[in-house]
């Protein structure tokens, strides 16, 4: 009820109509009533109701808010914020070392960006982690949905149908090894049709229906809240014709930045982008670094630079909150992305191969 | 723009036409607080266009992979294909060249890029069931004049090439209306062609296919090392409109490339900015095979060919050896 007349959300010229006649806080509206609110500042009565009816609504909200405890500003302490984050999820990619220098997978509730020239194998990633996304939790997966916008029309139903059914043989493999009754019944649903099922794909032709896709996400997100990934499949390809205006770009791709850092937060969700390179011409030499300029490298918190060195594709952890940087070689096979050697033994009872997240359950189930 | 059609506040209706907004491009290009001001509404209302005006331009967008794997029709699946007219070339490609988006063909000269272009424009013109679809094509020579006689050959000996198709059914096509050829040298006649002749014939349907033959002589001369930043923006735009049209009328890009040789290693012309734009590359190449290799037809050795896979989001790196005969382009198993 205190609350400054600045902070509502009202019209502009209405809020600074309210601060030349003196008014400061929400109760002092409400205590004039509609008459003589319109009398104060010059408006017409029903402009003056509708006013009155917005800043009734957001005292309700805000009453609300502090009695449920939780709302826009919560309080917490790092210890708590620590704990949160060692328990998100992560989203393996099957290649083993790949999740190794990424701290265990993709992780949720952050923005990756994958760079990398035509053919490294960046789509493959994606369309491996929409896959991976859906692997039930028995197994160490997050038994989340996907979200792909595709913006190149590089999604190819039959990839993805490969890649799937090599996961669902991988998982039947890990069953049979450990003769487990809840990995079993898991695998009742996690079939081909399901996993394809659970993958929503979007086509957007152009910027102007992706920045629409985007403004639309929240609400298909909180519609299907076991989205636990968004892909975009090409961030740079509708941005980098068509624009005179540069600092449009620039600003439009800070907004697309910003609502995709709020949807991976309010949706516990991994946000997933991939960047073409581009040739940047020093006074030497010229190399090849991510598109769409310096500042949208501040965009996402994780950056992941694909490469060729001769015919081996590596992977170089470019940037990270947590983890340092470094290379590893990947492999892309028929099943889809891999480590370039077969990872050690896995049919042991340890069970530790799929993710490491695995091993504390298995420690608990000896007990 | 018709605001009254959308289903807005009649408010917002009257502040949109006041600010003379005339698009949802113009919506969405303004940031809350550029509209909040121009439009003197609330935040809660400028989220709500924003909503409204976003619902109505993606409605019915989204589908799930189950139904992009489903979907059976020829106007829509993802799993129609062009053929290339040869069952070993098509099961290097699964099926063929796909129906939307850009692809390359690149190689040295004389390695058979045009006549795989020909024999591409010939193939379109046949029915769905055998590959085909059921439309014309569009060639763009950008260096050479067309290769008329040799496409006349190619037409009188398709009943050998596709032997799998009835012969009454192959005597009905009349292959040489169908196909358009249309020369363009530089790159404003180029833009020209792109933008005004090529979206005429895929509006009215009469093409299903394009040939450009090829795009790196387009950018042979005009462009010194201090002019890569103009030449990269040509290309971007080429690029951009290409793809659309493709995304548009579902209609297949087939870009003839040249290559640098460098030593032992050979690159497609025109560097990443082109390579960003496309969705599959193939390169071409003749085989100098070692005169005593057991297993290839050794009759042909001298003009064996491979036809390979460089990238593609469907298909693993892999190639094929390949002849060109009288008839056309055919794989050797």
């Amino acid at each position: 009820m205190q609350r400054e007349v600045g902070t509502l959300p009202l019209a502009p010229a209405l809020r600074a109509r309210l601060a030349a006649a003196g008014f400061q806080t929400a109760q002092e509206l409400l205590d004039t009533g509609p008459c003589g609110l319109s009398k104060e500042i010059g408006i017409s009565r029903e402009e003056a109701l509708e006013a009155l009816q917005v800043v009734r609504q957001e005292c309700h909200g805000d009453a609300a808010r502090t009695a449920g405890g939780s709302g826009a500003t919560r309080k917490c302490t790092a210890l708590e914020l620590l704990e949160e984050e060692q328990t998100q999820g992560f989203i393996i990619t099957f290649c083993s070392a790949l999740d190794n220098i990424l701290g265990g997978g993709v992780q949720l509730t952050k923005i990756t960006e994958i760079c990398g020239a035509p053919g490294v194998g960046k789509t493959q990633l994606c369309m491996q982690l929409a896959v991976d996304v859906q692997i039930p939790e028995c197994f160490g997966g997050v038994a989340g949905e996907a979200v792909f916008i595709d913006t190149e029309g590089s999604f190819m139903v039959d990839r993805v149908v490969d890649i799937a059914a090599a996961c669902v043989q991988h998982c039947h493999l890990i069953a049979e090894a450990q003769q487990e009754e809840d990995l079993r019944k898991a695998l009742e649903t996690f079939s081909l049709e399901n996993i394809l099922s659970h993958i929503y794909y979007f086509r957007c032709r152009d910027y102007t229906e992706l920045l629409a896709q985007v403004y639309l996400l929240p609400e298909f997100l909180s519609e299907h809240s076991k989205v636990r990934l968004v892909v975009i499949d090409g961030i740079a390809f509708p941005f980098r014709h068509d624009f005179e205006d540069l600092s449009l770009r620039t600003r439009l791709l800070n907004g697309l930045a910003q609502q995709l850092i709020i949807v991976a937060n309010d949706h516990r969700s991994a946000v997933v982008l991939t960047n073409q390179m581009t040739t940047r011409i020093g006074q030497s030499q010229s190399t090849l670094v991510p598109a769409l300029g310096e500042s949208w490298g501040h965009a996402a918190t994780v950056r992941l630079i694909f490469h060729w060195d001769n015919s081996q594709r590596l992977a170089t952890l470019y940037k990270s909150p947590s983890q340092k940087e470094s290379t590893i070689a990947y492999h892309i096979t028929s099943h889809g992305f891999r480590d370039v050697q077969p990872p050690a033994v896995t049919h042991s009872t340890e069970g530790t191969e799929l993710n490491p997240r695995k091993r504390p359950r298995t420690e608990e189930e000896k007990q | 723009m018709d605001w009254d059609q959308f289903d807005l506040n009649p408010k917002t209706i009257a502040a949109l036409k006041k600010a003379d907004i005339k698009s949802v491009k113009e919506v969405l290009n303004l940031s809350g607080a550029d509209l909040q001001r121009l439009m003197k509404l609330s935040s809660a209302d400028i989220q709500c266009l924003l909503k409204t005006v976003s619902h109505t331009l993606r409605r019915n967008s989204m589908l799930t992979a189950l139904q992009l794997y489903q979907d059976k029709d020829h106007f829509t699946s993802q799993h129609q294909k062009l053929s290339l007219g040869c069952s070993v070339l098509d099961n290097l490609l699964k099926g063929g060249i796909p129906l939307v988006g850009i692809t390359e063909l690149a190689g040295e000269s004389s390695a058979g890029k045009t006549q795989i272009g020909l024999q591409l424009c010939l193939c379109v013109q046949y029915p769905y069931k055998y590959g085909g679809l059921e439309s014309g094509a569009v060639y763009i020579c950008t260096e050479d004049v067309f290769p008329s006689k040799r496409l006349q050959q190619l037409i009188d000996q398709q009943h050998k090439l596709r032997a799998d198709v009835p012969a009454e059914i192959i005597q009905k096509i009349r292959f040489g209306n169908s196909i358009f050829v249309e020369q363009a040298a530089d790159l404003d006649t180029f833009q020209q062609c792109i933008t005004r002749r090529l979206s005429l014939l895929l509006a009215r349907g009469m093409v299903r296919l394009v040939v450009i033959d090829s795009i790196a002589a387009l950018f042979r001369c005009e462009f010194g090392p201090a002019q890569a930043a103009l030449k990269a923006r040509y290309l971007q735009t080429f690029g951009a409109q290409l793809h659309s049209l493709s995304t548009k009328f579902r209609t297949p890009i087939m870009c003839i490339n040249q290559v640098w040789v460098e030593g032992s290693r050979v690159t497609p012309a025109l560097g990443i900015t082109w390579s960003n734009q496309l969705l599959m590359r193939l390169m071409v190449s003749r085989v100098s095979l070692p005169r005593h290799s057991a297993g290839v037809a050794s009759h042909c050795a001298g003009s064996m060919r491979t036809l390979s896979v460089i990238f593609a989001p469907h298909l693993p790196p892999s190639f094929c050896y390949y002849t060109v005969q009288l008839e056309g382009v055919k794989g050797t198993k």
